[in-house]
Parts: C-alpha cells; structure tokens; sequence
C-alpha cells in the first residue's frame, strides 16, 4: 500500500474517531447540548477564559457544530480546572464541564494532548502513584523542574515547606500496591 | 447520618486523610482529628489507604480515577464502616462520585454510566477484592458534617464558656478576628456534591462557626475558584485568581480568611509572598482551616491545632 493511501486511511479512522465523541455527547454525555443558544453566561464565570484558545461557549458551539477535532487542537480543555462555575450558571442546564472532560478523557485516549506542561505533570504524578500507591510531593516538584530545565522554580515555596516540617523526607508506601500498579500502568 | 457515631459507641466513622493531609496539610489533619476527640465523635483510619488519583487521574481517564478512589471504599468496608469522612475537597469529590457508581442502589442514567460501574467492579475484583455484597457508602466532607454536628459544637462552647474560661490566648486571638469563609469552587458544584448549600452565597461556614462565637465578615469571592493544581504548571494563572480573592477579602475589612481545602489554603498562604512580590503587594492575611480556629474556641491551645505551622503567622491579629 502507498503512503498516501495509508495517510488517507489512518486520515479517516481519526474522522470516525471525532465524530464518535460528538454521538456520544449527544446521547450520553449531555443530550441538553442542543439547548445552548450561547448566551455566554459560561464565559462569563470562567476564571481561566482569558487564557483559552476557544471560549467555554465557543466549545459548545464546537461541539454543536462537530468539530471536536479544533477542540482537542485548542489548549481549552487541558487547561479547565473542573471547578464547574460554568454549568452551575447555565440557564440552559447544560453540563459544560462535564462535556469537556469527556473530551478530554477522549484526546487521552488517542495521546493527543496539547499543552506538554499538563502532559508531563500528570504522567510524572500517576507514575509516582503506580509505583507507591500515594502521591509524593517533593518527588513531583523536583522531577517536573528537571524535565522542564528550571530547577530554581518554586525554591522559594520548597524552602518554606521544609522550615515548617510540612513533608515527608520519606514517600509512603501502600502495603498492597501491586494492584494499583497494575491498574494506572493500564491507563497510562 | 446515624447519630450512634460516638466515641463509646460501637459505630465509628471511616477516615480518609488522602495525601495531603500527611504533608502540606498536616495542621488541617492533627487539627480536625482534635476537634473529632473534643466532639466525642469516633473515627478510624482506614487501613492501607491510597491516592484516590486526583486531578491527574480523572483528566486521563474517569475509570482510573474511580478505581483508585472505590479501592478506599472498598477497604473501609472491609473494616465494616461504610460511612466516610473525608477531608480533601479533592478527594471527597473523587471517593463520592465514585460511591455513586458502585452503590447497589444508585440509578444510574443510561448506558456509558453503566459501562463505568462494570469497569470499576471488574479493576476492583483484578486488585483482589470481593465486591459481590450489597454496597452503600456515604462521603462526607468536612463542612457537612461538620454542619451536621454544630449543634454539639454549640454546646461545648457553651461548657467552656459556663464553666471554666477558655485560654488567655485563645481569648484575645478570638476577640481580634475578623474573619471572611472561602469555601473555594469545589465543594458546592453540581457534579460534585448534594448541594447541601447554595452553590453561589453559601452559609455553612459562618453558622459553624457562629456556634462557636465568631462572627464572620461578609465576602464576596467565597466560591471563586483559586486556580487550584494549576500552580504546579501555570503558576501566574493561579497567583492572579489567588490574589483577587485576597483583595476581594481586604475590601470585605477581614484580617484573615478561613478555608477548608489543602489547595486553596497552599494558593492562599504558602504563595502569599509570591502574589505580593508579582502584584507589589502588602498582603499579610493569614489562612486558617475551620478545624484550627473550632479547636481555638473550644479550649485547644495554638500550638496543639498546629497554628504556627501557617506560612502566615497569625501572631499580628494578637498584637493588633
């Protein structure tokens, strides 16, 4: 098979693959979608708007309109903190948070993600995780300010940390973690 | 809520710490099971508990975060307690949608809902456990039950005050707060909790804390999110939200902010110093957990609710 033919066929597994996500919205995820007449309330509350490529209500629109492909391109979803200011204001109750956890759960998926600090902070986190069963902190900042190249980041807050005793010099094991490792290795 | 949870009693309650509470919110952990000692309430730590996965987790995918927060569940039962508290507003969302899942008798909504509880029974039985009894975990965050019980609060106060007089102190730090709630954005959404308050102007808080004679300032960013996780990849997003919450607590004339969530209160007290030196600041509001300032009014000493552990030292209140 020629290249082009192959671009083209992979080109159409990833159409059926964004179109799925949209279906699914649709009938599961929050068939209330089709309420929003963008009145932007959403936007409005969101604390991070200013900082996203597409706009809570441009999303919704987005997805009305079945391009859940610019959305995975956007830095939107990654970067939404889940505090759900926008589907608590909705007039229209739709789910706006729920919605683009679905999507972003999907972008996982197909490891497609765009913003590299988000990737890499929750890979290097759920490592730790399947390894110890708990979360370390000092592993975290440490590990994230070697893969990034600023060691200094944050010196300030960790010389803090350690003046006031609030962490553990030692990670905690879990007892009986090989399940848990078995579990995160599986969705990571 | 079964009022036999007492200390004498055989009915104790679950408890879950979740990570935070053995580190960066150890004061928040020592401080509130103190206040459980004073309230007679009986808990147990649940054996071998783990990360419930927390934003990382549910980001990359909803079946990993309810797998690891149902295992806490699932060992709690284990010790025959089904009833949970749990401190973490992260993770009391994580361990209570995932009690929805697998609770026999939830209703869940259609088919991809249903698809969630089976992966999670089938993660669980590959971890090693039976998940084959009836199951029908309750999670409660620190305010609801705390708000449960604020009457027994009430009554203690009332003891120390009836009787002997609370420590010297204690007394002048009491006298000299003013106070603002932030109840940050993660408890009262609708996803996430049962709504036992209004999402956007919530009391819980302030009547908690009335029972126990403070008297809150109004506030008006008390469910305004702080920017959470987000401090550990786009540290300027969080300081900018965190520091309209601190301005927003000065114009409300509060000398301190008191909170109830490990995250909120590292955005607000840890990073204090970094919103001052980016914004040119002269911030100096210290961040108390509800459970600090309880265990303060009803007779604990400073040091034993860990208040010198705060980045902000609360002594300027006294000396004011």
């Amino acid at each position: 098979m020629n290249t082009g033919l192959k671009q083209k066929k992979a080109g159409a597994k990833m159409d059926e693959f964004y179109s799925s996500i949209q279906r699914d919205i649709l009938k599961y995820i929050d068939p209330g979608i089709i309420n929003c007449y963008q009145c932007g309330k959403c936007t409005a509350g969101c604390p991070l708007s200013d900082i996203f490529e597409y706009k809570p209500n441009q999303i919704m629109m987005l997805v009305q309109a079945g391009r859940i492909e610019s959305i995975i391109n956007s830095n939107s979803i990654f970067l939404c903190l889940s505090c759900e200011i926008c589907s608590s204001r909705c007039p229209q109750d739709v789910h706006i948070a729920k919605i683009m956890q679905y999507i972003r759960n999907e972008a996982w998926k197909v490891d497609k993600i765009k913003v590299a600090s988000i990737k890499r902070f929750y890979k290097l986190f759920l490592k730790e995780v399947g390894i110890t069963g708990r979360s370390y902190e000092p592993g975290l900042i440490a590990g994230l300010n070697l893969i990034s190249g600023k060691l200094l980041n944050d010196m300030d807050i960790a010389v803090k940390i350690l003046g006031k005793r609030k962490i553990n010099l030692i990670p905690e094991f879990v007892k009986d973690r090989k399940g848990i490792s078995r579990i995160v290795k599986k969705y990571l | 809520m079964q009022d036999t949870i007492n200390k004498n009693g055989l009915n104790k309650i679950a408890y879950y710490p979740g990570c935070s509470l053995n580190s960066t919110a150890i004061d928040f952990n020592i401080s509130l099971k103190k206040l459980l000692d004073i309230l007679d309430i009986g808990y147990i730590e649940i054996d071998d508990w783990n990360c419930c996965g927390t934003t990382p987790a549910q980001n990359v995918s909803s079946e990993l975060v309810y797998t690891l927060s149902a295992r806490n569940l699932i060992l709690a039962k284990k010790m025959g307690i089904q009833e949970i508290l749990c401190p973490c507003v992260s993770c009391y969302n994580k361990l209570y949608k995932a009690a929805y899942y697998i609770n026999t008798a939830s209703k869940l909504k259609n088919k991809k809902e249903e698809q969630m509880r089976d992966t999670i029974i089938a993660n669980l039985k590959d971890m090693g456990f039976n998940v084959e009894e009836e199951l029908n975990f309750k999670v409660y965050s620190v305010i609801e039950f705390l708000y449960l019980k604020k009457k027994i609060i009430g009554e203690k106060y009332n003891e120390i005050n009836a009787g002997r007089e609370n420590l010297p102190a204690n007394r002048v730090l009491l006298e000299k707060l003013k106070p603002v709630c932030y109840y940050g954005c993660a408890l009262l959404r609708p996803d996430s909790a049962l709504r036992f308050d209004d999402f956007e102007k919530p009391t819980s808080m302030e009547e908690i804390l009335e029972e126990a004679g403070i008297v809150c300032k109004n506030f008006q960013f008390k469910t305004e999110c702080c920017g959470a996780i987000l401090s550990l990849t786009h540290k300027n997003a969080v300081l900018k939200l965190s520091n309209m919450i601190l301005d927003s607590a000065l114009e409300s004339d509060a000398n301190c902010l008191v909170v109830f969530c490990p995250l909120c209160q590292q955005n607000l007290d840890l990073r204090q110093d970094q919103i001052n030196k980016l914004y040119k600041k002269n911030y100096h509001l210290p961040v108390f957990y509800i459970t600090q300032l309880l265990g303060i009014a009803l007779g604990l000493t400073p040091r034993s609710v860990m208040l010198d552990r705060l980045f902000v030292s609360p002594e300027f209140i006294k000396n004011d």
